[in-house]
Formats: structure tokens, sequence, C-alpha cells
């Protein structure tokens, strides 16, 4: 125990506030992730030894993932793929002048998130690991078909949503159907000419940023970029008029969204966006007054930003405790772990006590720093709405290039992904169709597909989907709800409309 | 699909072709979504647009051309010099940082309204400082390759 | 128009820093390779087994050489698409023996690289590639598996198809064939991915047999034996040879000793005509085709250098590689011999 103690030094702490706030910076850039960020400062740790080494990058996972809220709610660009849904309510509020506001709620959410999902890998984590690998193929499709329902729920038009969700999938098949993900390694949906661009497919991030990002740009160039501000004014007040109270009555979906989001975190494969979706679907399903959500509701925040807080403490998972990483951004971590020549796997807690100890300090540190820094900054982050447009859009074309290019470490494709998205992206909403169920569709879209041939070509039957454990039987109820209710839901606004229209 | 013999609901596929197996189905789920769509949506649209009280997407608005169509060849040159500029420099950067700054100042200067001195020379300093900021920032700090 | 000027002004003065930054580059080395380098691998991990070896070179490279080089994580299609377009020598690629047998078992995307490339020197072995079966598994080694198929027995195999994955997987099934005519077909294949996936395979009782490594593997083959999760190895592709040099102390808890006995001579999956078969994970540069044969040298020379000095040896074993430098020459021959070997097995198994 002291060994652990002389450990906890002022360096210790300093590294992860150093972390935490290199982390919230690429967070906040368009197209900058966690991951980079981690990976970027991976050689450092070589250096600083693994204590220290872990508690920078443990800084900068948590900083990375929830600097993503800041473009996701000012902008409308979301940071990292799991701010999407953050993009939803967020976005509609700083129109409202409620930037500030909404921030607030972000970082609040997000301290939870994080807390819950650090308390939970620190008390289950082996337990967890243990039910993880409960979740075949046949689960995690059902996972990833629970999530697609919320395409259903949160479309303005039921037929369109789905149908702009179907073309997101599409999109996502095109490439190879990867070796890596036990696929036969072939392309399709292309030309042969594509292939040396589009071996891979398109990327998501680039996608994302481009469909936001530039499609939003072209918007306003086609109206001229009049108003040369992008926020049409700003709450002024005392903290932007938030209060603790906006979460009142919200604790239910704090926390059931921080559990959520640590257990999609926790399956390898599913993915971190994933988390976020299911938290949001969840949160429309079961609240009460979800009518507001998608129009600017904090609850819609809450849920997203504690979902995708809680992904760290998740994923970390079963990466210690299975030598397996739950997302893209502890893939990174391991080579923290085998850069130092320790191994992780089933043995790694109980080998390593202290080093396991030790992560959990800075878990915890970084989550805190994280909301000191966010909080007390938000006033001034908020601002960037007051940046005149001819200054701000050329910068954020600028950005998301830098982080189109460096996401897969350098490949020019993926600006063009940029280019050939943003276009898309004004194409789909000037014929009507929908973007959300559309991107949606397109990060859930290879795994889906993997999942369900996976399961088909090892038991030959569709029955299996059905019959394969009582956590599938679990699932399938749950598909059922979440359809029956957006069609309600669905089926309620028509006749309200009606009304209004008869009157 | 490949069905087969003993119940409707087995299926095998082929490891040769698994990777055509998904796309297969998104393709008549599209199919048919299409049709549900252009029955419900297009046709009462188009039928709206014909009886002059909407108007076509994008042929039937007012836009900005120079702005529009200046910003999508603004793009297009910027990532396209870039990489052309870049491959004189390998892997210094030199490409993004010097399109970049050409780039920012000739967007700004197309997004203005009113072109005073002041704002002229604010978007000059902004196109200089920012790139060459995030260039100092990202491919000599962080060794991160750019363009 | 002063606004033109200034756009005049901006890019002449943003040109004239770059060059003279550039110009600074340059007059750093007088070798046949200038500027800064970039190293792409044919995967996209930056926690895998590629990146680590390539970082450990290229770093002491860097430093020998005196150049800016970094290593990118690019993946297999846009690593060969850079090194393709770039004769420079500005681009240079680390891969392992995935690359000619990806296109052996002609997998999309993989050209013949004794064709399409100059190979380059080899740097190290990942001596780890392994096969294990759960930890109550009736096979007790891996003899037990091949007698088991050849008396009719259905035995599953979790591989990720295509390459280094499966070509343990090949030969074995080869061996079978030759030891009992007709029965390889009972070794059957089930193709998946990542580490993950094959592990979940095993867990779930679809795979009776999974490729994993040692890296990944070691501490699930120290679990007790009623934990779902545990592991036995059984064979250990890697030469006895490679395997020899690594480190006394193993990997983890286990031992170079207990290691060893999973692997040839103590394993047998015969070739036929008395040869067994082995296989090292091996690292080594791939070149554009029409890069200078003087940066080719001076490449070689360089890491001649590094490894006579003896200190990147010792951080290689540390991360549990084996050091193996050849230089190109050398090594152009012994891969065109290696791949040679095993297209024999691959083609044998679909006749």
């Amino acid at each position: 125990m002291m060994d652990i103690l002389s450990q906890l030094d002022f360096t210790f702490f300093l590294l992860a506030s150093i972390g935490t706030l290199i982390g919230i910076i690429f967070g906040a850039i368009p197209g900058m992730t966690a991951t980079m960020a981690v990976a970027v400062c991976l050689p450092l740790t070589y250096a600083l030894g693994l204590e220290h080494g872990l508690s920078l990058l443990l800084g900068l996972y948590v900083g990375g993932i929830s600097g993503g809220m800041v473009p996701a709610v000012l902008l409308n660009i979301p940071g990292t793929p799991s701010s999407i849904t953050t993009t939803f309510d967020g976005y509609p509020m700083a129109q409202k002048g409620e930037g500030e506001r909404a921030l607030r709620v972000c970082v609040v959410a997000s301290l939870v998130g994080g807390l819950i999902s650090a308390a939970v890998l620190f008390l289950f984590a082996p337990l967890l690991a243990e039910f993880s690998i409960k979740f075949s193929y046949v689960e995690k499709f059902l996972i990833i078909l629970l999530a697609l329902t919320v395409i259903a729920s949160m479309s303005n038009n039921m037929l369109v949503g789905i149908f702009s969700g179907a073309i997101g999938v599409w999109l996502s098949l095109i490439g190879t159907y990867s070796l890596s993900d036990g696929g036969n390694g072939n392309t399709r949906l292309m030309f042969d000419f594509m292939e040396p661009y589009l071996f891979e497919g398109f990327s998501l991030l680039p996608v994302l940023i481009g469909i936001f990002g530039i499609s939003t740009i072209l918007l306003e160039a086609e109206s001229g970029v009049k108003s040369s501000l992008t926020g049409q004014k700003i709450k002024i007040g005392k903290e932007g008029g938030f209060s603790l109270s906006i979460f009142k009555g919200r604790l239910t979906n704090l926390v059931r969204s921080s559990f959520i989001g640590t257990f999609v975190g926790m399956l390898p494969g599913v993915g971190g966006s994933a988390a976020s979706v299911l938290a949001y679907t969840q949160e429309k399903n079961l609240s009460r007054d979800s009518s507001e959500m998608g129009k600017g509701a904090p609850q819609g925040l809450i849920a997203s930003e504690s979902a995708n807080n809680a992904l760290t403490g998740g994923a970390l998972i079963p990466l210690l405790s299975l030598g397996i990483p739950g997302d893209s951004t502890t893939a990174v971590l391991i080579g923290a772990f085998t850069l130092q020549g320790i191994q992780v796997g089933p043995l790694f807690i109980p080998e390593n006590t202290d080093t396991w100890y030790i992560m959990m300090v800075a878990l915890v540190a970084a989550n805190i720093v994280m909301f000191l820094l966010m909080f007390y900054a938000i006033k001034y982050i908020a601002r960037v709405v007051l940046v005149p447009k001819y200054l701000l859009y050329p910068l954020i074309v600028m950005m998301c290039v830098v982080g189109a290019y460096a996401i897969n470490y350098g490949i020019m494709f993926d600006v063009w992904t940029l280019m050939i998205f943003g276009v898309l992206g004004y194409l789909v909403q000037k014929v009507g169709l929908e973007v959300a169920p559309l991107i949606i569709g397109f990060i859930l879209g290879s795994s889906a597909e993997v999942y369900f041939v996976k399961s088909l070509e090892s038991f030959g039957t569709l029955s299996i989907f059905f019959t394969k454990s009582p956590i599938a039987v679990v699932l399938w109820g749950l598909i059922a709800a979440s359809v029956i209710f957006s069609i309600v839901m669905g089926l309620k606004s028509r006749t309200r409309r009606q009304l209004e229209m008869s009157q | 699909m490949e069905a087969s013999s003993n119940s409707p609901l087995s299926v095998s596929i082929d490891f040769e072709t698994s990777h055509l197996f998904f796309p297969h189905i998104i393709h008549w789920v599209l199919a048919v979504l299409f049709v549900l769509v252009l029955l419900f949506r297009v046709a009462p649209f188009l039928a709206a647009v014909k009886r002059g009280e909407k108007a076509l997407p994008i042929l039937g608005e007012s836009r900005d051309n120079f702005r529009f169509f200046g910003t999508l060849v603004l793009i297009v040159a910027y990532f396209y010099l870039m990489s052309v500029v870049g491959n004189f420099f390998p892997y210094t950067g030199y490409g993004f940082l010097i399109t970049s700054v050409v780039f920012l100042f000739l967007m700004s200067l197309m997004y203005m309204h009113t072109r005073t001195r002041r704002k002229v020379v604010t978007a000059a300093i902004n196109a200089v400082v920012a790139p060459t900021l995030a260039w100092v920032i990202f491919a000599k700090v962080f060794y991160i390759t750019l363009p | 128009m002063s606004n033109a000027r200034l756009v005049k002004g901006i890019g002449v003065s943003a040109m004239m820093a770059a060059m003279a930054l550039g110009s600074s580059y340059a007059m750093a080395v007088d070798g046949p390779l200038r500027g800064n380098v970039r190293v792409v691998i044919g995967s996209s991990s930056t926690g895998g087994d590629t990146y680590q070896n390539a970082s450990i070179v290229v770093d002491e490279l860097s430093e020998k050489l005196d150049l800016n080089m970094k290593v990118d994580a690019v993946g297999v299609s846009a690593a060969y698409n850079a090194l393709q377009r770039d004769p420079r020598g500005n681009t240079l690629m680390i891969f392992h023996d995935q690359s000619y047998l990806g296109h052996l078992y002609g997998v999309q995307g993989y050209e013949d690289p004794f064709e399409n490339y100059i190979i380059g020197p080899t740097i190290a072995i990942n001596p780890g590639n392994a096969y294990l079966v759960p930890k109550d598994s009736p096979y007790q080694t891996l003899d037990d598996i091949i007698a088991a198929v050849g008396e009719g027995e259905t035995v599953r195999v979790a591989i990720q198809p295509g390459g280094v994955s499966e070509i343990g997987y090949t030969a074995l099934k080869n061996a079978i064939r030759i030891l009992h005519p007709g029965a390889e077909e009972n070794l059957v294949a089930v193709n998946t991915g990542s580490q993950s996936d094959k592990n979940q395979l095993l867990f779930d009782d679809q795979a009776d047999l999974i490729n994993g490594s040692v890296q990944a593997n070691e501490q699930y083959t120290r679990l007790p034996e009623d934990d779902q999760k545990a592991m036995r190895f059984v064979w250990l592709t890697a030469r006895h040879d490679t395997l020899a040099q690594a480190n006394e102390e193993g990997l983890g808890q286990t031992d170079r000793e207990t290691l060893l006995q999973f692997a040839e001579p103590n394993v047998q999956v015969t070739m036929g005509d008395d040869q067994n078969f082995a296989f090292d994970k091996e690292f080594f540069f791939l070149y554009n085709k029409d890069m200078d044969p003087a940066i080719v040298e001076q490449i070689d020379t360089a890491l001649e250098e590094i490894y006579a000095e003896g200190e990147i040896q010792e951080t290689q074993k540390r991360s549990f590689f084996i050091p193996d430098f050849m230089a190109s020459s050398e090594s152009q021959e012994y891969l065109r011999d290696k791949a040679e070997r095993y297209e024999g097995i691959i083609e044998s198994l679909q006749e």
C-alpha cells in the first residue's frame, strides 16, 4: 500500500490534469478524437514510466471523450463519434442562445457518467467480464438492432427516417467485408477503379464531420452567409441560466444512461457510439415527457453525455480483465502496457494490484479535473458562437481537414471523404431525407452485418436469434417495446397534427 | 437467398460469397422502402408542385450562386492543391500550411458582405496565424503527419 | 486592389518561410535519403506487434541517419498505395509475412510483393504465433488432434482467414492429408476476425482449437481448469531455434523452457519428406520498386551498424521479439524461399 502512496505524487496528478486538458482540446476539435490524443502521446509514456504514463493517458481518454460535446453543442458537429446524440438537443439549445446552459448540463452529466462507470469498474470488473463473454455474435447483433430502433422513434417521418437509415447502412457496407472482422476480404458495392481509395470503405470520422460540418457550411453559403454570427443571441446571466434544478427528476435518466454507457463500453466490438445512441433511445422510450427531445431538451443531453463518458470505465473492463479492448481508444492503450512489458489479460488485476489501484485513482482524478476545467471554462468556450462567420467557417474547414487527414494516420482520401459527404449531406437535406437516421445507420451498419452474417454462418438458422439464450429473449423484449413505442408515438403525433389541421 | 431444404428458417452461407449476403438484403429493403417513399411522399409532393403549392428542391429555390459554387470550388482546389504542394516537401506539412493560409484568406473574403479595411486585416491575420499555430502544434509538437 | 496585393503577399511570405525551413532539413544529411521519412505499416493498430517492432527499429534508424522518421499505422491497402506513389524513398513500409501469404491465399488487395516491390532487410521475429484448446479439452497434444481427425472426428479451428493466422491451420490440414489421406476434410476452419472473436468462439464451444498468441493468451493458460475461460497451448509454430533465443523468463509467468515444449521438434507437423513445418512471423522492410538502390544500401548499412552495437536486441527481447537482421540481398533470397515452401503447402490442399 505504501508503494501506491509514493507513486501518487504531485507529478502524478499534474500529468492527469495535463492529459485531461490536452484531451479536451483534441476532443473539442472536430475530427480529433480521444483515440488520436492517446496515440500521439503514447511514445511519451515510455519515458514517464508505467504509472505516470497511465495517468497521462487516462486523462487524455476522459478529456477526449468529454471534449466532443463542445463542437456538438455549439457548431452541430460531433467532436467525437460518441457525441453524435449530443448534437440532437445541444445545437437547438445553442441556437436558442442557451449554449452555455447546454454545455453545463453536459459537463455535469459527463462527470456523473464517468464516476459511476469508474465505480462499476472498480467493484465489478472481473464479474462483469464474466458476464460480457456471454454475449456472442447473436446477442451483439440484437444490441445493434436495439440501437437501430432509435431511427424509428427519432425521425420526423417514420418512413423517410427508416429509408434514410437504410441508405446509411448501405453506405457503411461499401469497401471490403473486412478480414479483421472475420469476413472474406472481398470488396463490394463499388467499381474496380475505386478500389485503391475505397478498399476499406469510408471511414467514420470524415463521414461524420463531412455530413455535419461541411454540409452546414454549404447550406449557409447557399443562403449567402447572411447574419454574421452563428448564435443569434446569448443568454446573459449567471452561468447562462444553468442551475442544478435541471437535474431534478432526471436522476433515473442519469443513472440509467451511465449504466447503459458502461455496459455497451464493456462489449468488445459493439463500439462507443452505440452507447450514447442506446442511452438516447431508452430515454426517448421510457421517459414520460420525451416529445421535446431533438428540439433542445436537456434530458437528451443528459442521456447522451452521461452514457458517452461512462464508456471510459466500461471499455476498461474487458481490457483489464480479459486483455481485450472495449473500444478503439483502449485498443491504443494496450500499447502503453506492452511498451512497458506488462501483459493485460484475465490475471492482470490479481497480479498487478498496485497498478490497478493507481489506474483507478487516475481515472477518478481525470474525471474531476475534467469537470473543474470545463465547468469554469465554459463561459469563455461558449463565446465561440460570437466569432464572425467569415472567420469561423474557414477555420472549421481547416480543422476538419487536419482531423480527417490524421484520423487514420495520414490518408488523403479521408479528406476527400469530407467533401463527398459534405455534398451528400447537403443533397440529403435538400431532398427531404433525414441526416440523423442516415448517420446512425452508417455507424451501426457494418457491425450489424458482421454479427448477423457470422451468427447465421455458425448456426445456419434464423431461429437462433430467438433461441440462443435468455439474454437474447430479453433483448427481443426491449426491441419490441422500442418499436411499439415509436409506432404509438408516431400515431399520436399524427392525430395531433390532424387535429390542428382541422381546427 | 440461399435458403435450404429442412426448415424455412435455415440459411446456409457460402464463405466465398458471404460479402454479398448482407448487401443483398439491404438492397431489397432499400427497394421496398423506395417504392413506399415514392408512393406516399414523392407522388403527393410532385402533385403539390404541379398545383404550384410547393417548389422543387435545389432547382426551384433561390440561391446565392456566387458563395455556394465559390465554396465548392475553393474547397476542391484547397484539397487538391494541398497534396500537390505537399508533394514538393514530403511529410513536412508545408502543403497544408501554405494552402491553408491562402484558403482561409480567400474564403474569409468571399464570406464578407462589406469589405472594410479592418475586416480584411483581421481576416489576413487570422489566415496566417491559425494555420501556423495548427501546423506547429500538430506537426511539430505531436508529430502528426500532415499533407 | 489592396486585397489582391495582400493575397499575393501572404502567399509569397508563406512560401519563403517554407523554403527556408525546408532547406534547413535538407542540409542536415549527406546520404541519398533526405527530407522527412514516413514509415507506413500494414496494420492499422498502434497497439499491435507490427507497430511495436517498426517503432523500435525506426527510432534507432532515425537517430543513426539523423532524419525525421515517423511510423504511421495506415493499414495494408493505404500503406501499399502510399508506397507505390513515392519512388523518392520518403515513404518506406514495414510489414510481415502477411504480405506474401495474403497473395498466396488470393486475398483481394494483395499483389505479389516480390514482383511489385523491393524487399528490404528483415528486422525481427515475433515467435508468439500459437494454437490453443480449452483447458478441459480431450485433446492433450497436437498429435491427439491429428489422430482424432484421422479417425473421422470433426475438429473446428477458429482462424482469421487469408494469412498468418491461417498458415498453421493449412499446414496442419496438409499433415493430416499426408498421414491420413482423405481425413483432412474433418478439420474445419471457422473463419473469424480479432483475437477476442476467436476466444469467444472457444468459450461458446463453437470451436475446438483456436489460433492465438503467447502474448495475448498466456494469462488464459494460467486460469484454473474450472474457469470457462481457461485454455492450454498445444502448438507454437515458431522454429525451435528461434524460440530458444528468447529471454529465459519467457513471457508472463511462463518460462522459455515450458514454451519450447509446444514447438518443434516436440510437436511435429509434417510437410512430407521428413520435413517439419515451422513458421516464424518475420518483420521486414518493403520499398518502392523504383527507389534509388543507394538508399537501399544506406539503410542496410545503418541497420548493420545498429545491430552490431547490440542494444536494439535487448529492447526487442524485452518485448518478447527475437532480433533477426538480414541485409536486403540476403533477406530477398531467404523470404522468396520461405514463400515458395508455403506456396507448396497451400497448393497441395487446393487439388
